[in-house]
């Protein structure tokens, strides 16, 4: 009867049939009433942490252990290797383990010589959040054009909620390893350790791997990924938005970006925040970051000379919104969100005259996705 | 049908004791200070470990599964269900408790548990479970068995009815041996409503408002379509969360909610407590996002903020736009 709501890959944690005393663990243990203090905040939800130890520290995947002094360039054999692999996830299959090393080592030396601000040519076509669902990134690529004949720049949140985070983001930096001048990564506030834990990239990988190794290996190349990305120095790309700290890109630029996302600070922010209808800073209804008037955004892009700020972070219904009079545009293209909003998504093109146009769609028919593998979004019932 | 309609406590179940773990419940602030209610996580805890040992290993498996995973937007909407229905139920006992006594009756209780505080609150309140046949024998056996049940629910004003709500007159008849027809009367449809066919749930409506006609209250909790009117109250021809609910609900586990779509909004939703011309009936209705955003004061909201981590602010609105809380008065 519920089987068909039941995953194929069942719970890793059920096969010591000691279900009983896991609950309770997972029960008893206290959690003290909020105390309003937004450094504690996170503590609460990390259940996970206990069992994580010391070998979950950033950088203990390893990845980054001889990463090169000097940009490297591809080889032919590295090409080859690499067309296999997209070859392969393009498929929704995962790669084995050892691939994942080698990718996420390439991967490395190719993030690690970008810069906090990484400047991008037009023309390009940019894009907000994915969350893991696959088929709706290949509709994308349908949408937009093959990559490398059309370039790209992601805006972040690449993992979590959708149930194909691995395939997903193995894609994406497949595809960045592979054409790094024609396709742009950023990194979102789902591209952390916490945050995944939390949103199901963590467990993604336990399923599919049986160990957290694959989630450390990403989760390290997390932190060499970019943090914005400034458009011919007109359009200012990021996940999230601005920051008090901030006034001008160069600050940007001057931020050391390798490491964990900090609870709070610019580099935070960057990846946190929102635009609001009301003037000035205000406190975030999420957990980090701030919320940023007009105000804010006009100041910034005329001390910049930005035509525009483009970012991702929020669920907009229609995919894109225009916002602050049209010095702000936000644009999520992962469409029926979590399997279950309804909203569509969008990505928007910049041609070599800098014209843009917005490109709507909906979720992609699922063909290669059995029903029986599908988990029933979670509602009310 | 039947069964599947069933296993949705199990999901109710698993919400609750999640948003337990997790701390959004019990709020202190309105379930403990306002309502009264006391040993809210021990008494769930003791029931959730009881009822563990009498599930299978799958649906232990999917229990332990949604506990461990258990997203911020779907805590809050479980905190948000929960305190809407107690708060409801907190302002009219409060000013009924003078009439001498008060009747509950909870149709589709399922796992529920708020008759255990509130018969200890109230010494004149008697409490009705009603739901599947099934269900109801596992609350009877997993309450009665129970040393720490025992002492903490008053088993003299408390009853365990098994009855399929789409039959309203076996409803009616059932009810009509427990309660006094004269007495101020609460109905409670937290998601029950919802699965009902339309005739069945509009006759179960009528002829229960009908039969305590004196004074009663109905308390109901369900998802709504949208569209038609959109969360904003304007026209919303895009919203698409009904239709996408009902086939997801449908392809994965056969699901069936035969209103969803039709009653998509509050008014339509409202309407179906409104079709006695002789009954005077005050109907209120609101959506849980409205609810969240005008009724939750600022303290707890930051309270909850400190839970856990909630991105998803904009999927909560999506979420909790789309679900009701009506109070018909009369």
């Amino acid at each position: 009867m519920m089987d068909s709501d039941i995953d194929m890959d069942v719970d890793v944690q059920m096969q010591d049939a000691a279900g009983d005393e896991q609950l309770t663990a997972v029960l008893s243990e206290d959690h003290p009433d909020a105390v309003g203090n937004s450094n504690g905040n996170e503590d609460g939800d990390l259940d996970l942490d206990v069992d994580l130890g010391n070998d979950m520290k950033p950088g203990s995947s390893g990845i980054a252990d001889n990463k090169s002094s000097v940009p490297v360039s591809l080889t032919t054999s590295n090409i080859d290797q690499l067309d296999q692999w997209i070859e392969h996830i393009t498929k929704c299959q995962i790669l084995s383990e050892d691939d994942v090393t080698k990718l996420c080592k390439m991967a490395v030396d190719v993030l690690q010589f970008e810069q906090n601000v990484q400047p991008v040519n037009v023309p390009v076509t940019i894009c907000g959040d994915v969350h893991g669902q696959f088929h709706d990134l290949i509709e994308l690529f349908k949408i937009g054009g093959p990559c490398p004949d059309t370039n790209y720049l992601f805006m972040g949140d690449y993992v979590d909620r959708g149930y194909y985070s691995v395939e997903t983001v193995s894609y994406l930096v497949a595809m960045k390893v592979r054409y790094p001048n024609r396709i742009t990564i950023l990194r979102g506030n789902h591209e952390s350790r916490q945050i995944t834990q939390v949103y199901g990239f963590y467990d993604e990988c336990l399923r599919k791997y049986g160990s957290a190794n694959v989630w450390k290996m990403f989760t390290d190349l997390f932190d060499y990924f970019p943090i914005t990305a400034l458009v011919d120095n007109q359009i200012f790309c990021l996940h999230g938005g601005l920051s008090p700290m901030i006034e001008t890109i160069d600050q940007v630029r001057d931020l050391n970006r390798i490491q964990e996302v900090p609870h709070e600070g610019p580099m935070c922010d960057l990846l946190w925040s929102d635009p609001d209808d009301r003037g000035g800073w205000g406190i975030s209804p999420r957990g980090a970051g701030f919320t940023f008037g007009q105000d804010i955004s006009e100041q910034f892009n005329h001390t910049n000379n930005l035509s525009l700020i483009a970012r991702a972070h929020q669920l907009v219904m229609e995919g894109f919104a225009w916002s602050h009079q049209q010095n702000v545009i936000t644009i999520f293209s992962a469409p029926n969100y979590c399997y279950r909003c309804g909203n569509q998504a969008a990505i928007m093109e910049v041609d070599e005259n800098h014209n843009r146009q917005l490109l709507q769609y909906d979720p992609s028919i699922r063909p290669g996705e059995p029903t029986v593998s599908r988990k029933t979004p979670d509602y009310f019932l | 049908m039947e069964r599947i309609v069933q296993q949705t406590d199990l999901d109710a179940l698993s919400c609750k004791m999640a948003a337990v773990s997790k701390g959004y419940l019990p709020s202190k602030e309105l379930q403990e200070n306002v309502c009264g209610f006391s040993d809210y996580k021990t008494i769930h805890l003791e029931y959730f470990k009881s009822i563990m040992k009498n599930l299978g290993r799958r649906a232990q498996g999917q229990i332990n599964r949604s506990l461990q995973s258990s997203f911020p937007v779907m805590n809050y909407g479980t905190y948000l269900r929960t305190i809407s229905i107690d708060m409801v139920l907190h302002d009219y006992i409060s000013n009924h408790n003078d009439d001498g006594f008060i009747q509950i009756v909870n149709l589709g209780c399922g796992s529920d548990l708020r008759m255990i505080p509130l018969l200890s609150i109230y010494p004149n309140m008697s409490y009705i479970d009603i739901d599947y046949e099934p269900t109801i024998k596992l609350k009877g056996n997993l309450l009665g068995n129970s040393e720490f049940f025992g002492k903490v629910l008053p088993a003299d004003r408390y009853r365990l009815l098994s009855c399929d709500l789409s039959k309203h007159d076996e409803v009616i008849n059932l009810l009509k041996e427990v309660t006094d027809l004269t007495k101020p009367t609460i109905f409670i449809t937290e998601c029950a409503l919802c699965y009902l066919k339309d005739d069945d749930a509009q006759l179960l409506i009528n002829s229960l408002i009908s039969t305590y006609r004196k004074a009663g209250l109905w308390i109901s909790y369900d998802p709504i379509g949208g569209g038609g009117e959109g969360p904003d109250g304007k026209d919303d021809k895009n919203d698409r969360f009904g239709k996408i609910m009902q086939s997801n609900l449908r392809e994965t586990r056969s699901l069936e909610m035969p209103t969803l779509l039709k009653y998509r909004n509050k008014d339509s939703y409202s309407s179906r407590f409104k079709q006695l011309p002789d009954v005077n009936i005050d109907v209120r209705i609101q959506n849980l996002w409205e609810y969240f955003t005008k009724n939750i004061s600022d303290e707890e909201k930051q309270r909850l903020k400190g839970l856990q981590f909630l991105d998803e602010i904009e999927e909560l609105q999506v979420m909790q736009s789309h679900y009701v809380l009506l109070s018909a008065q009369w």
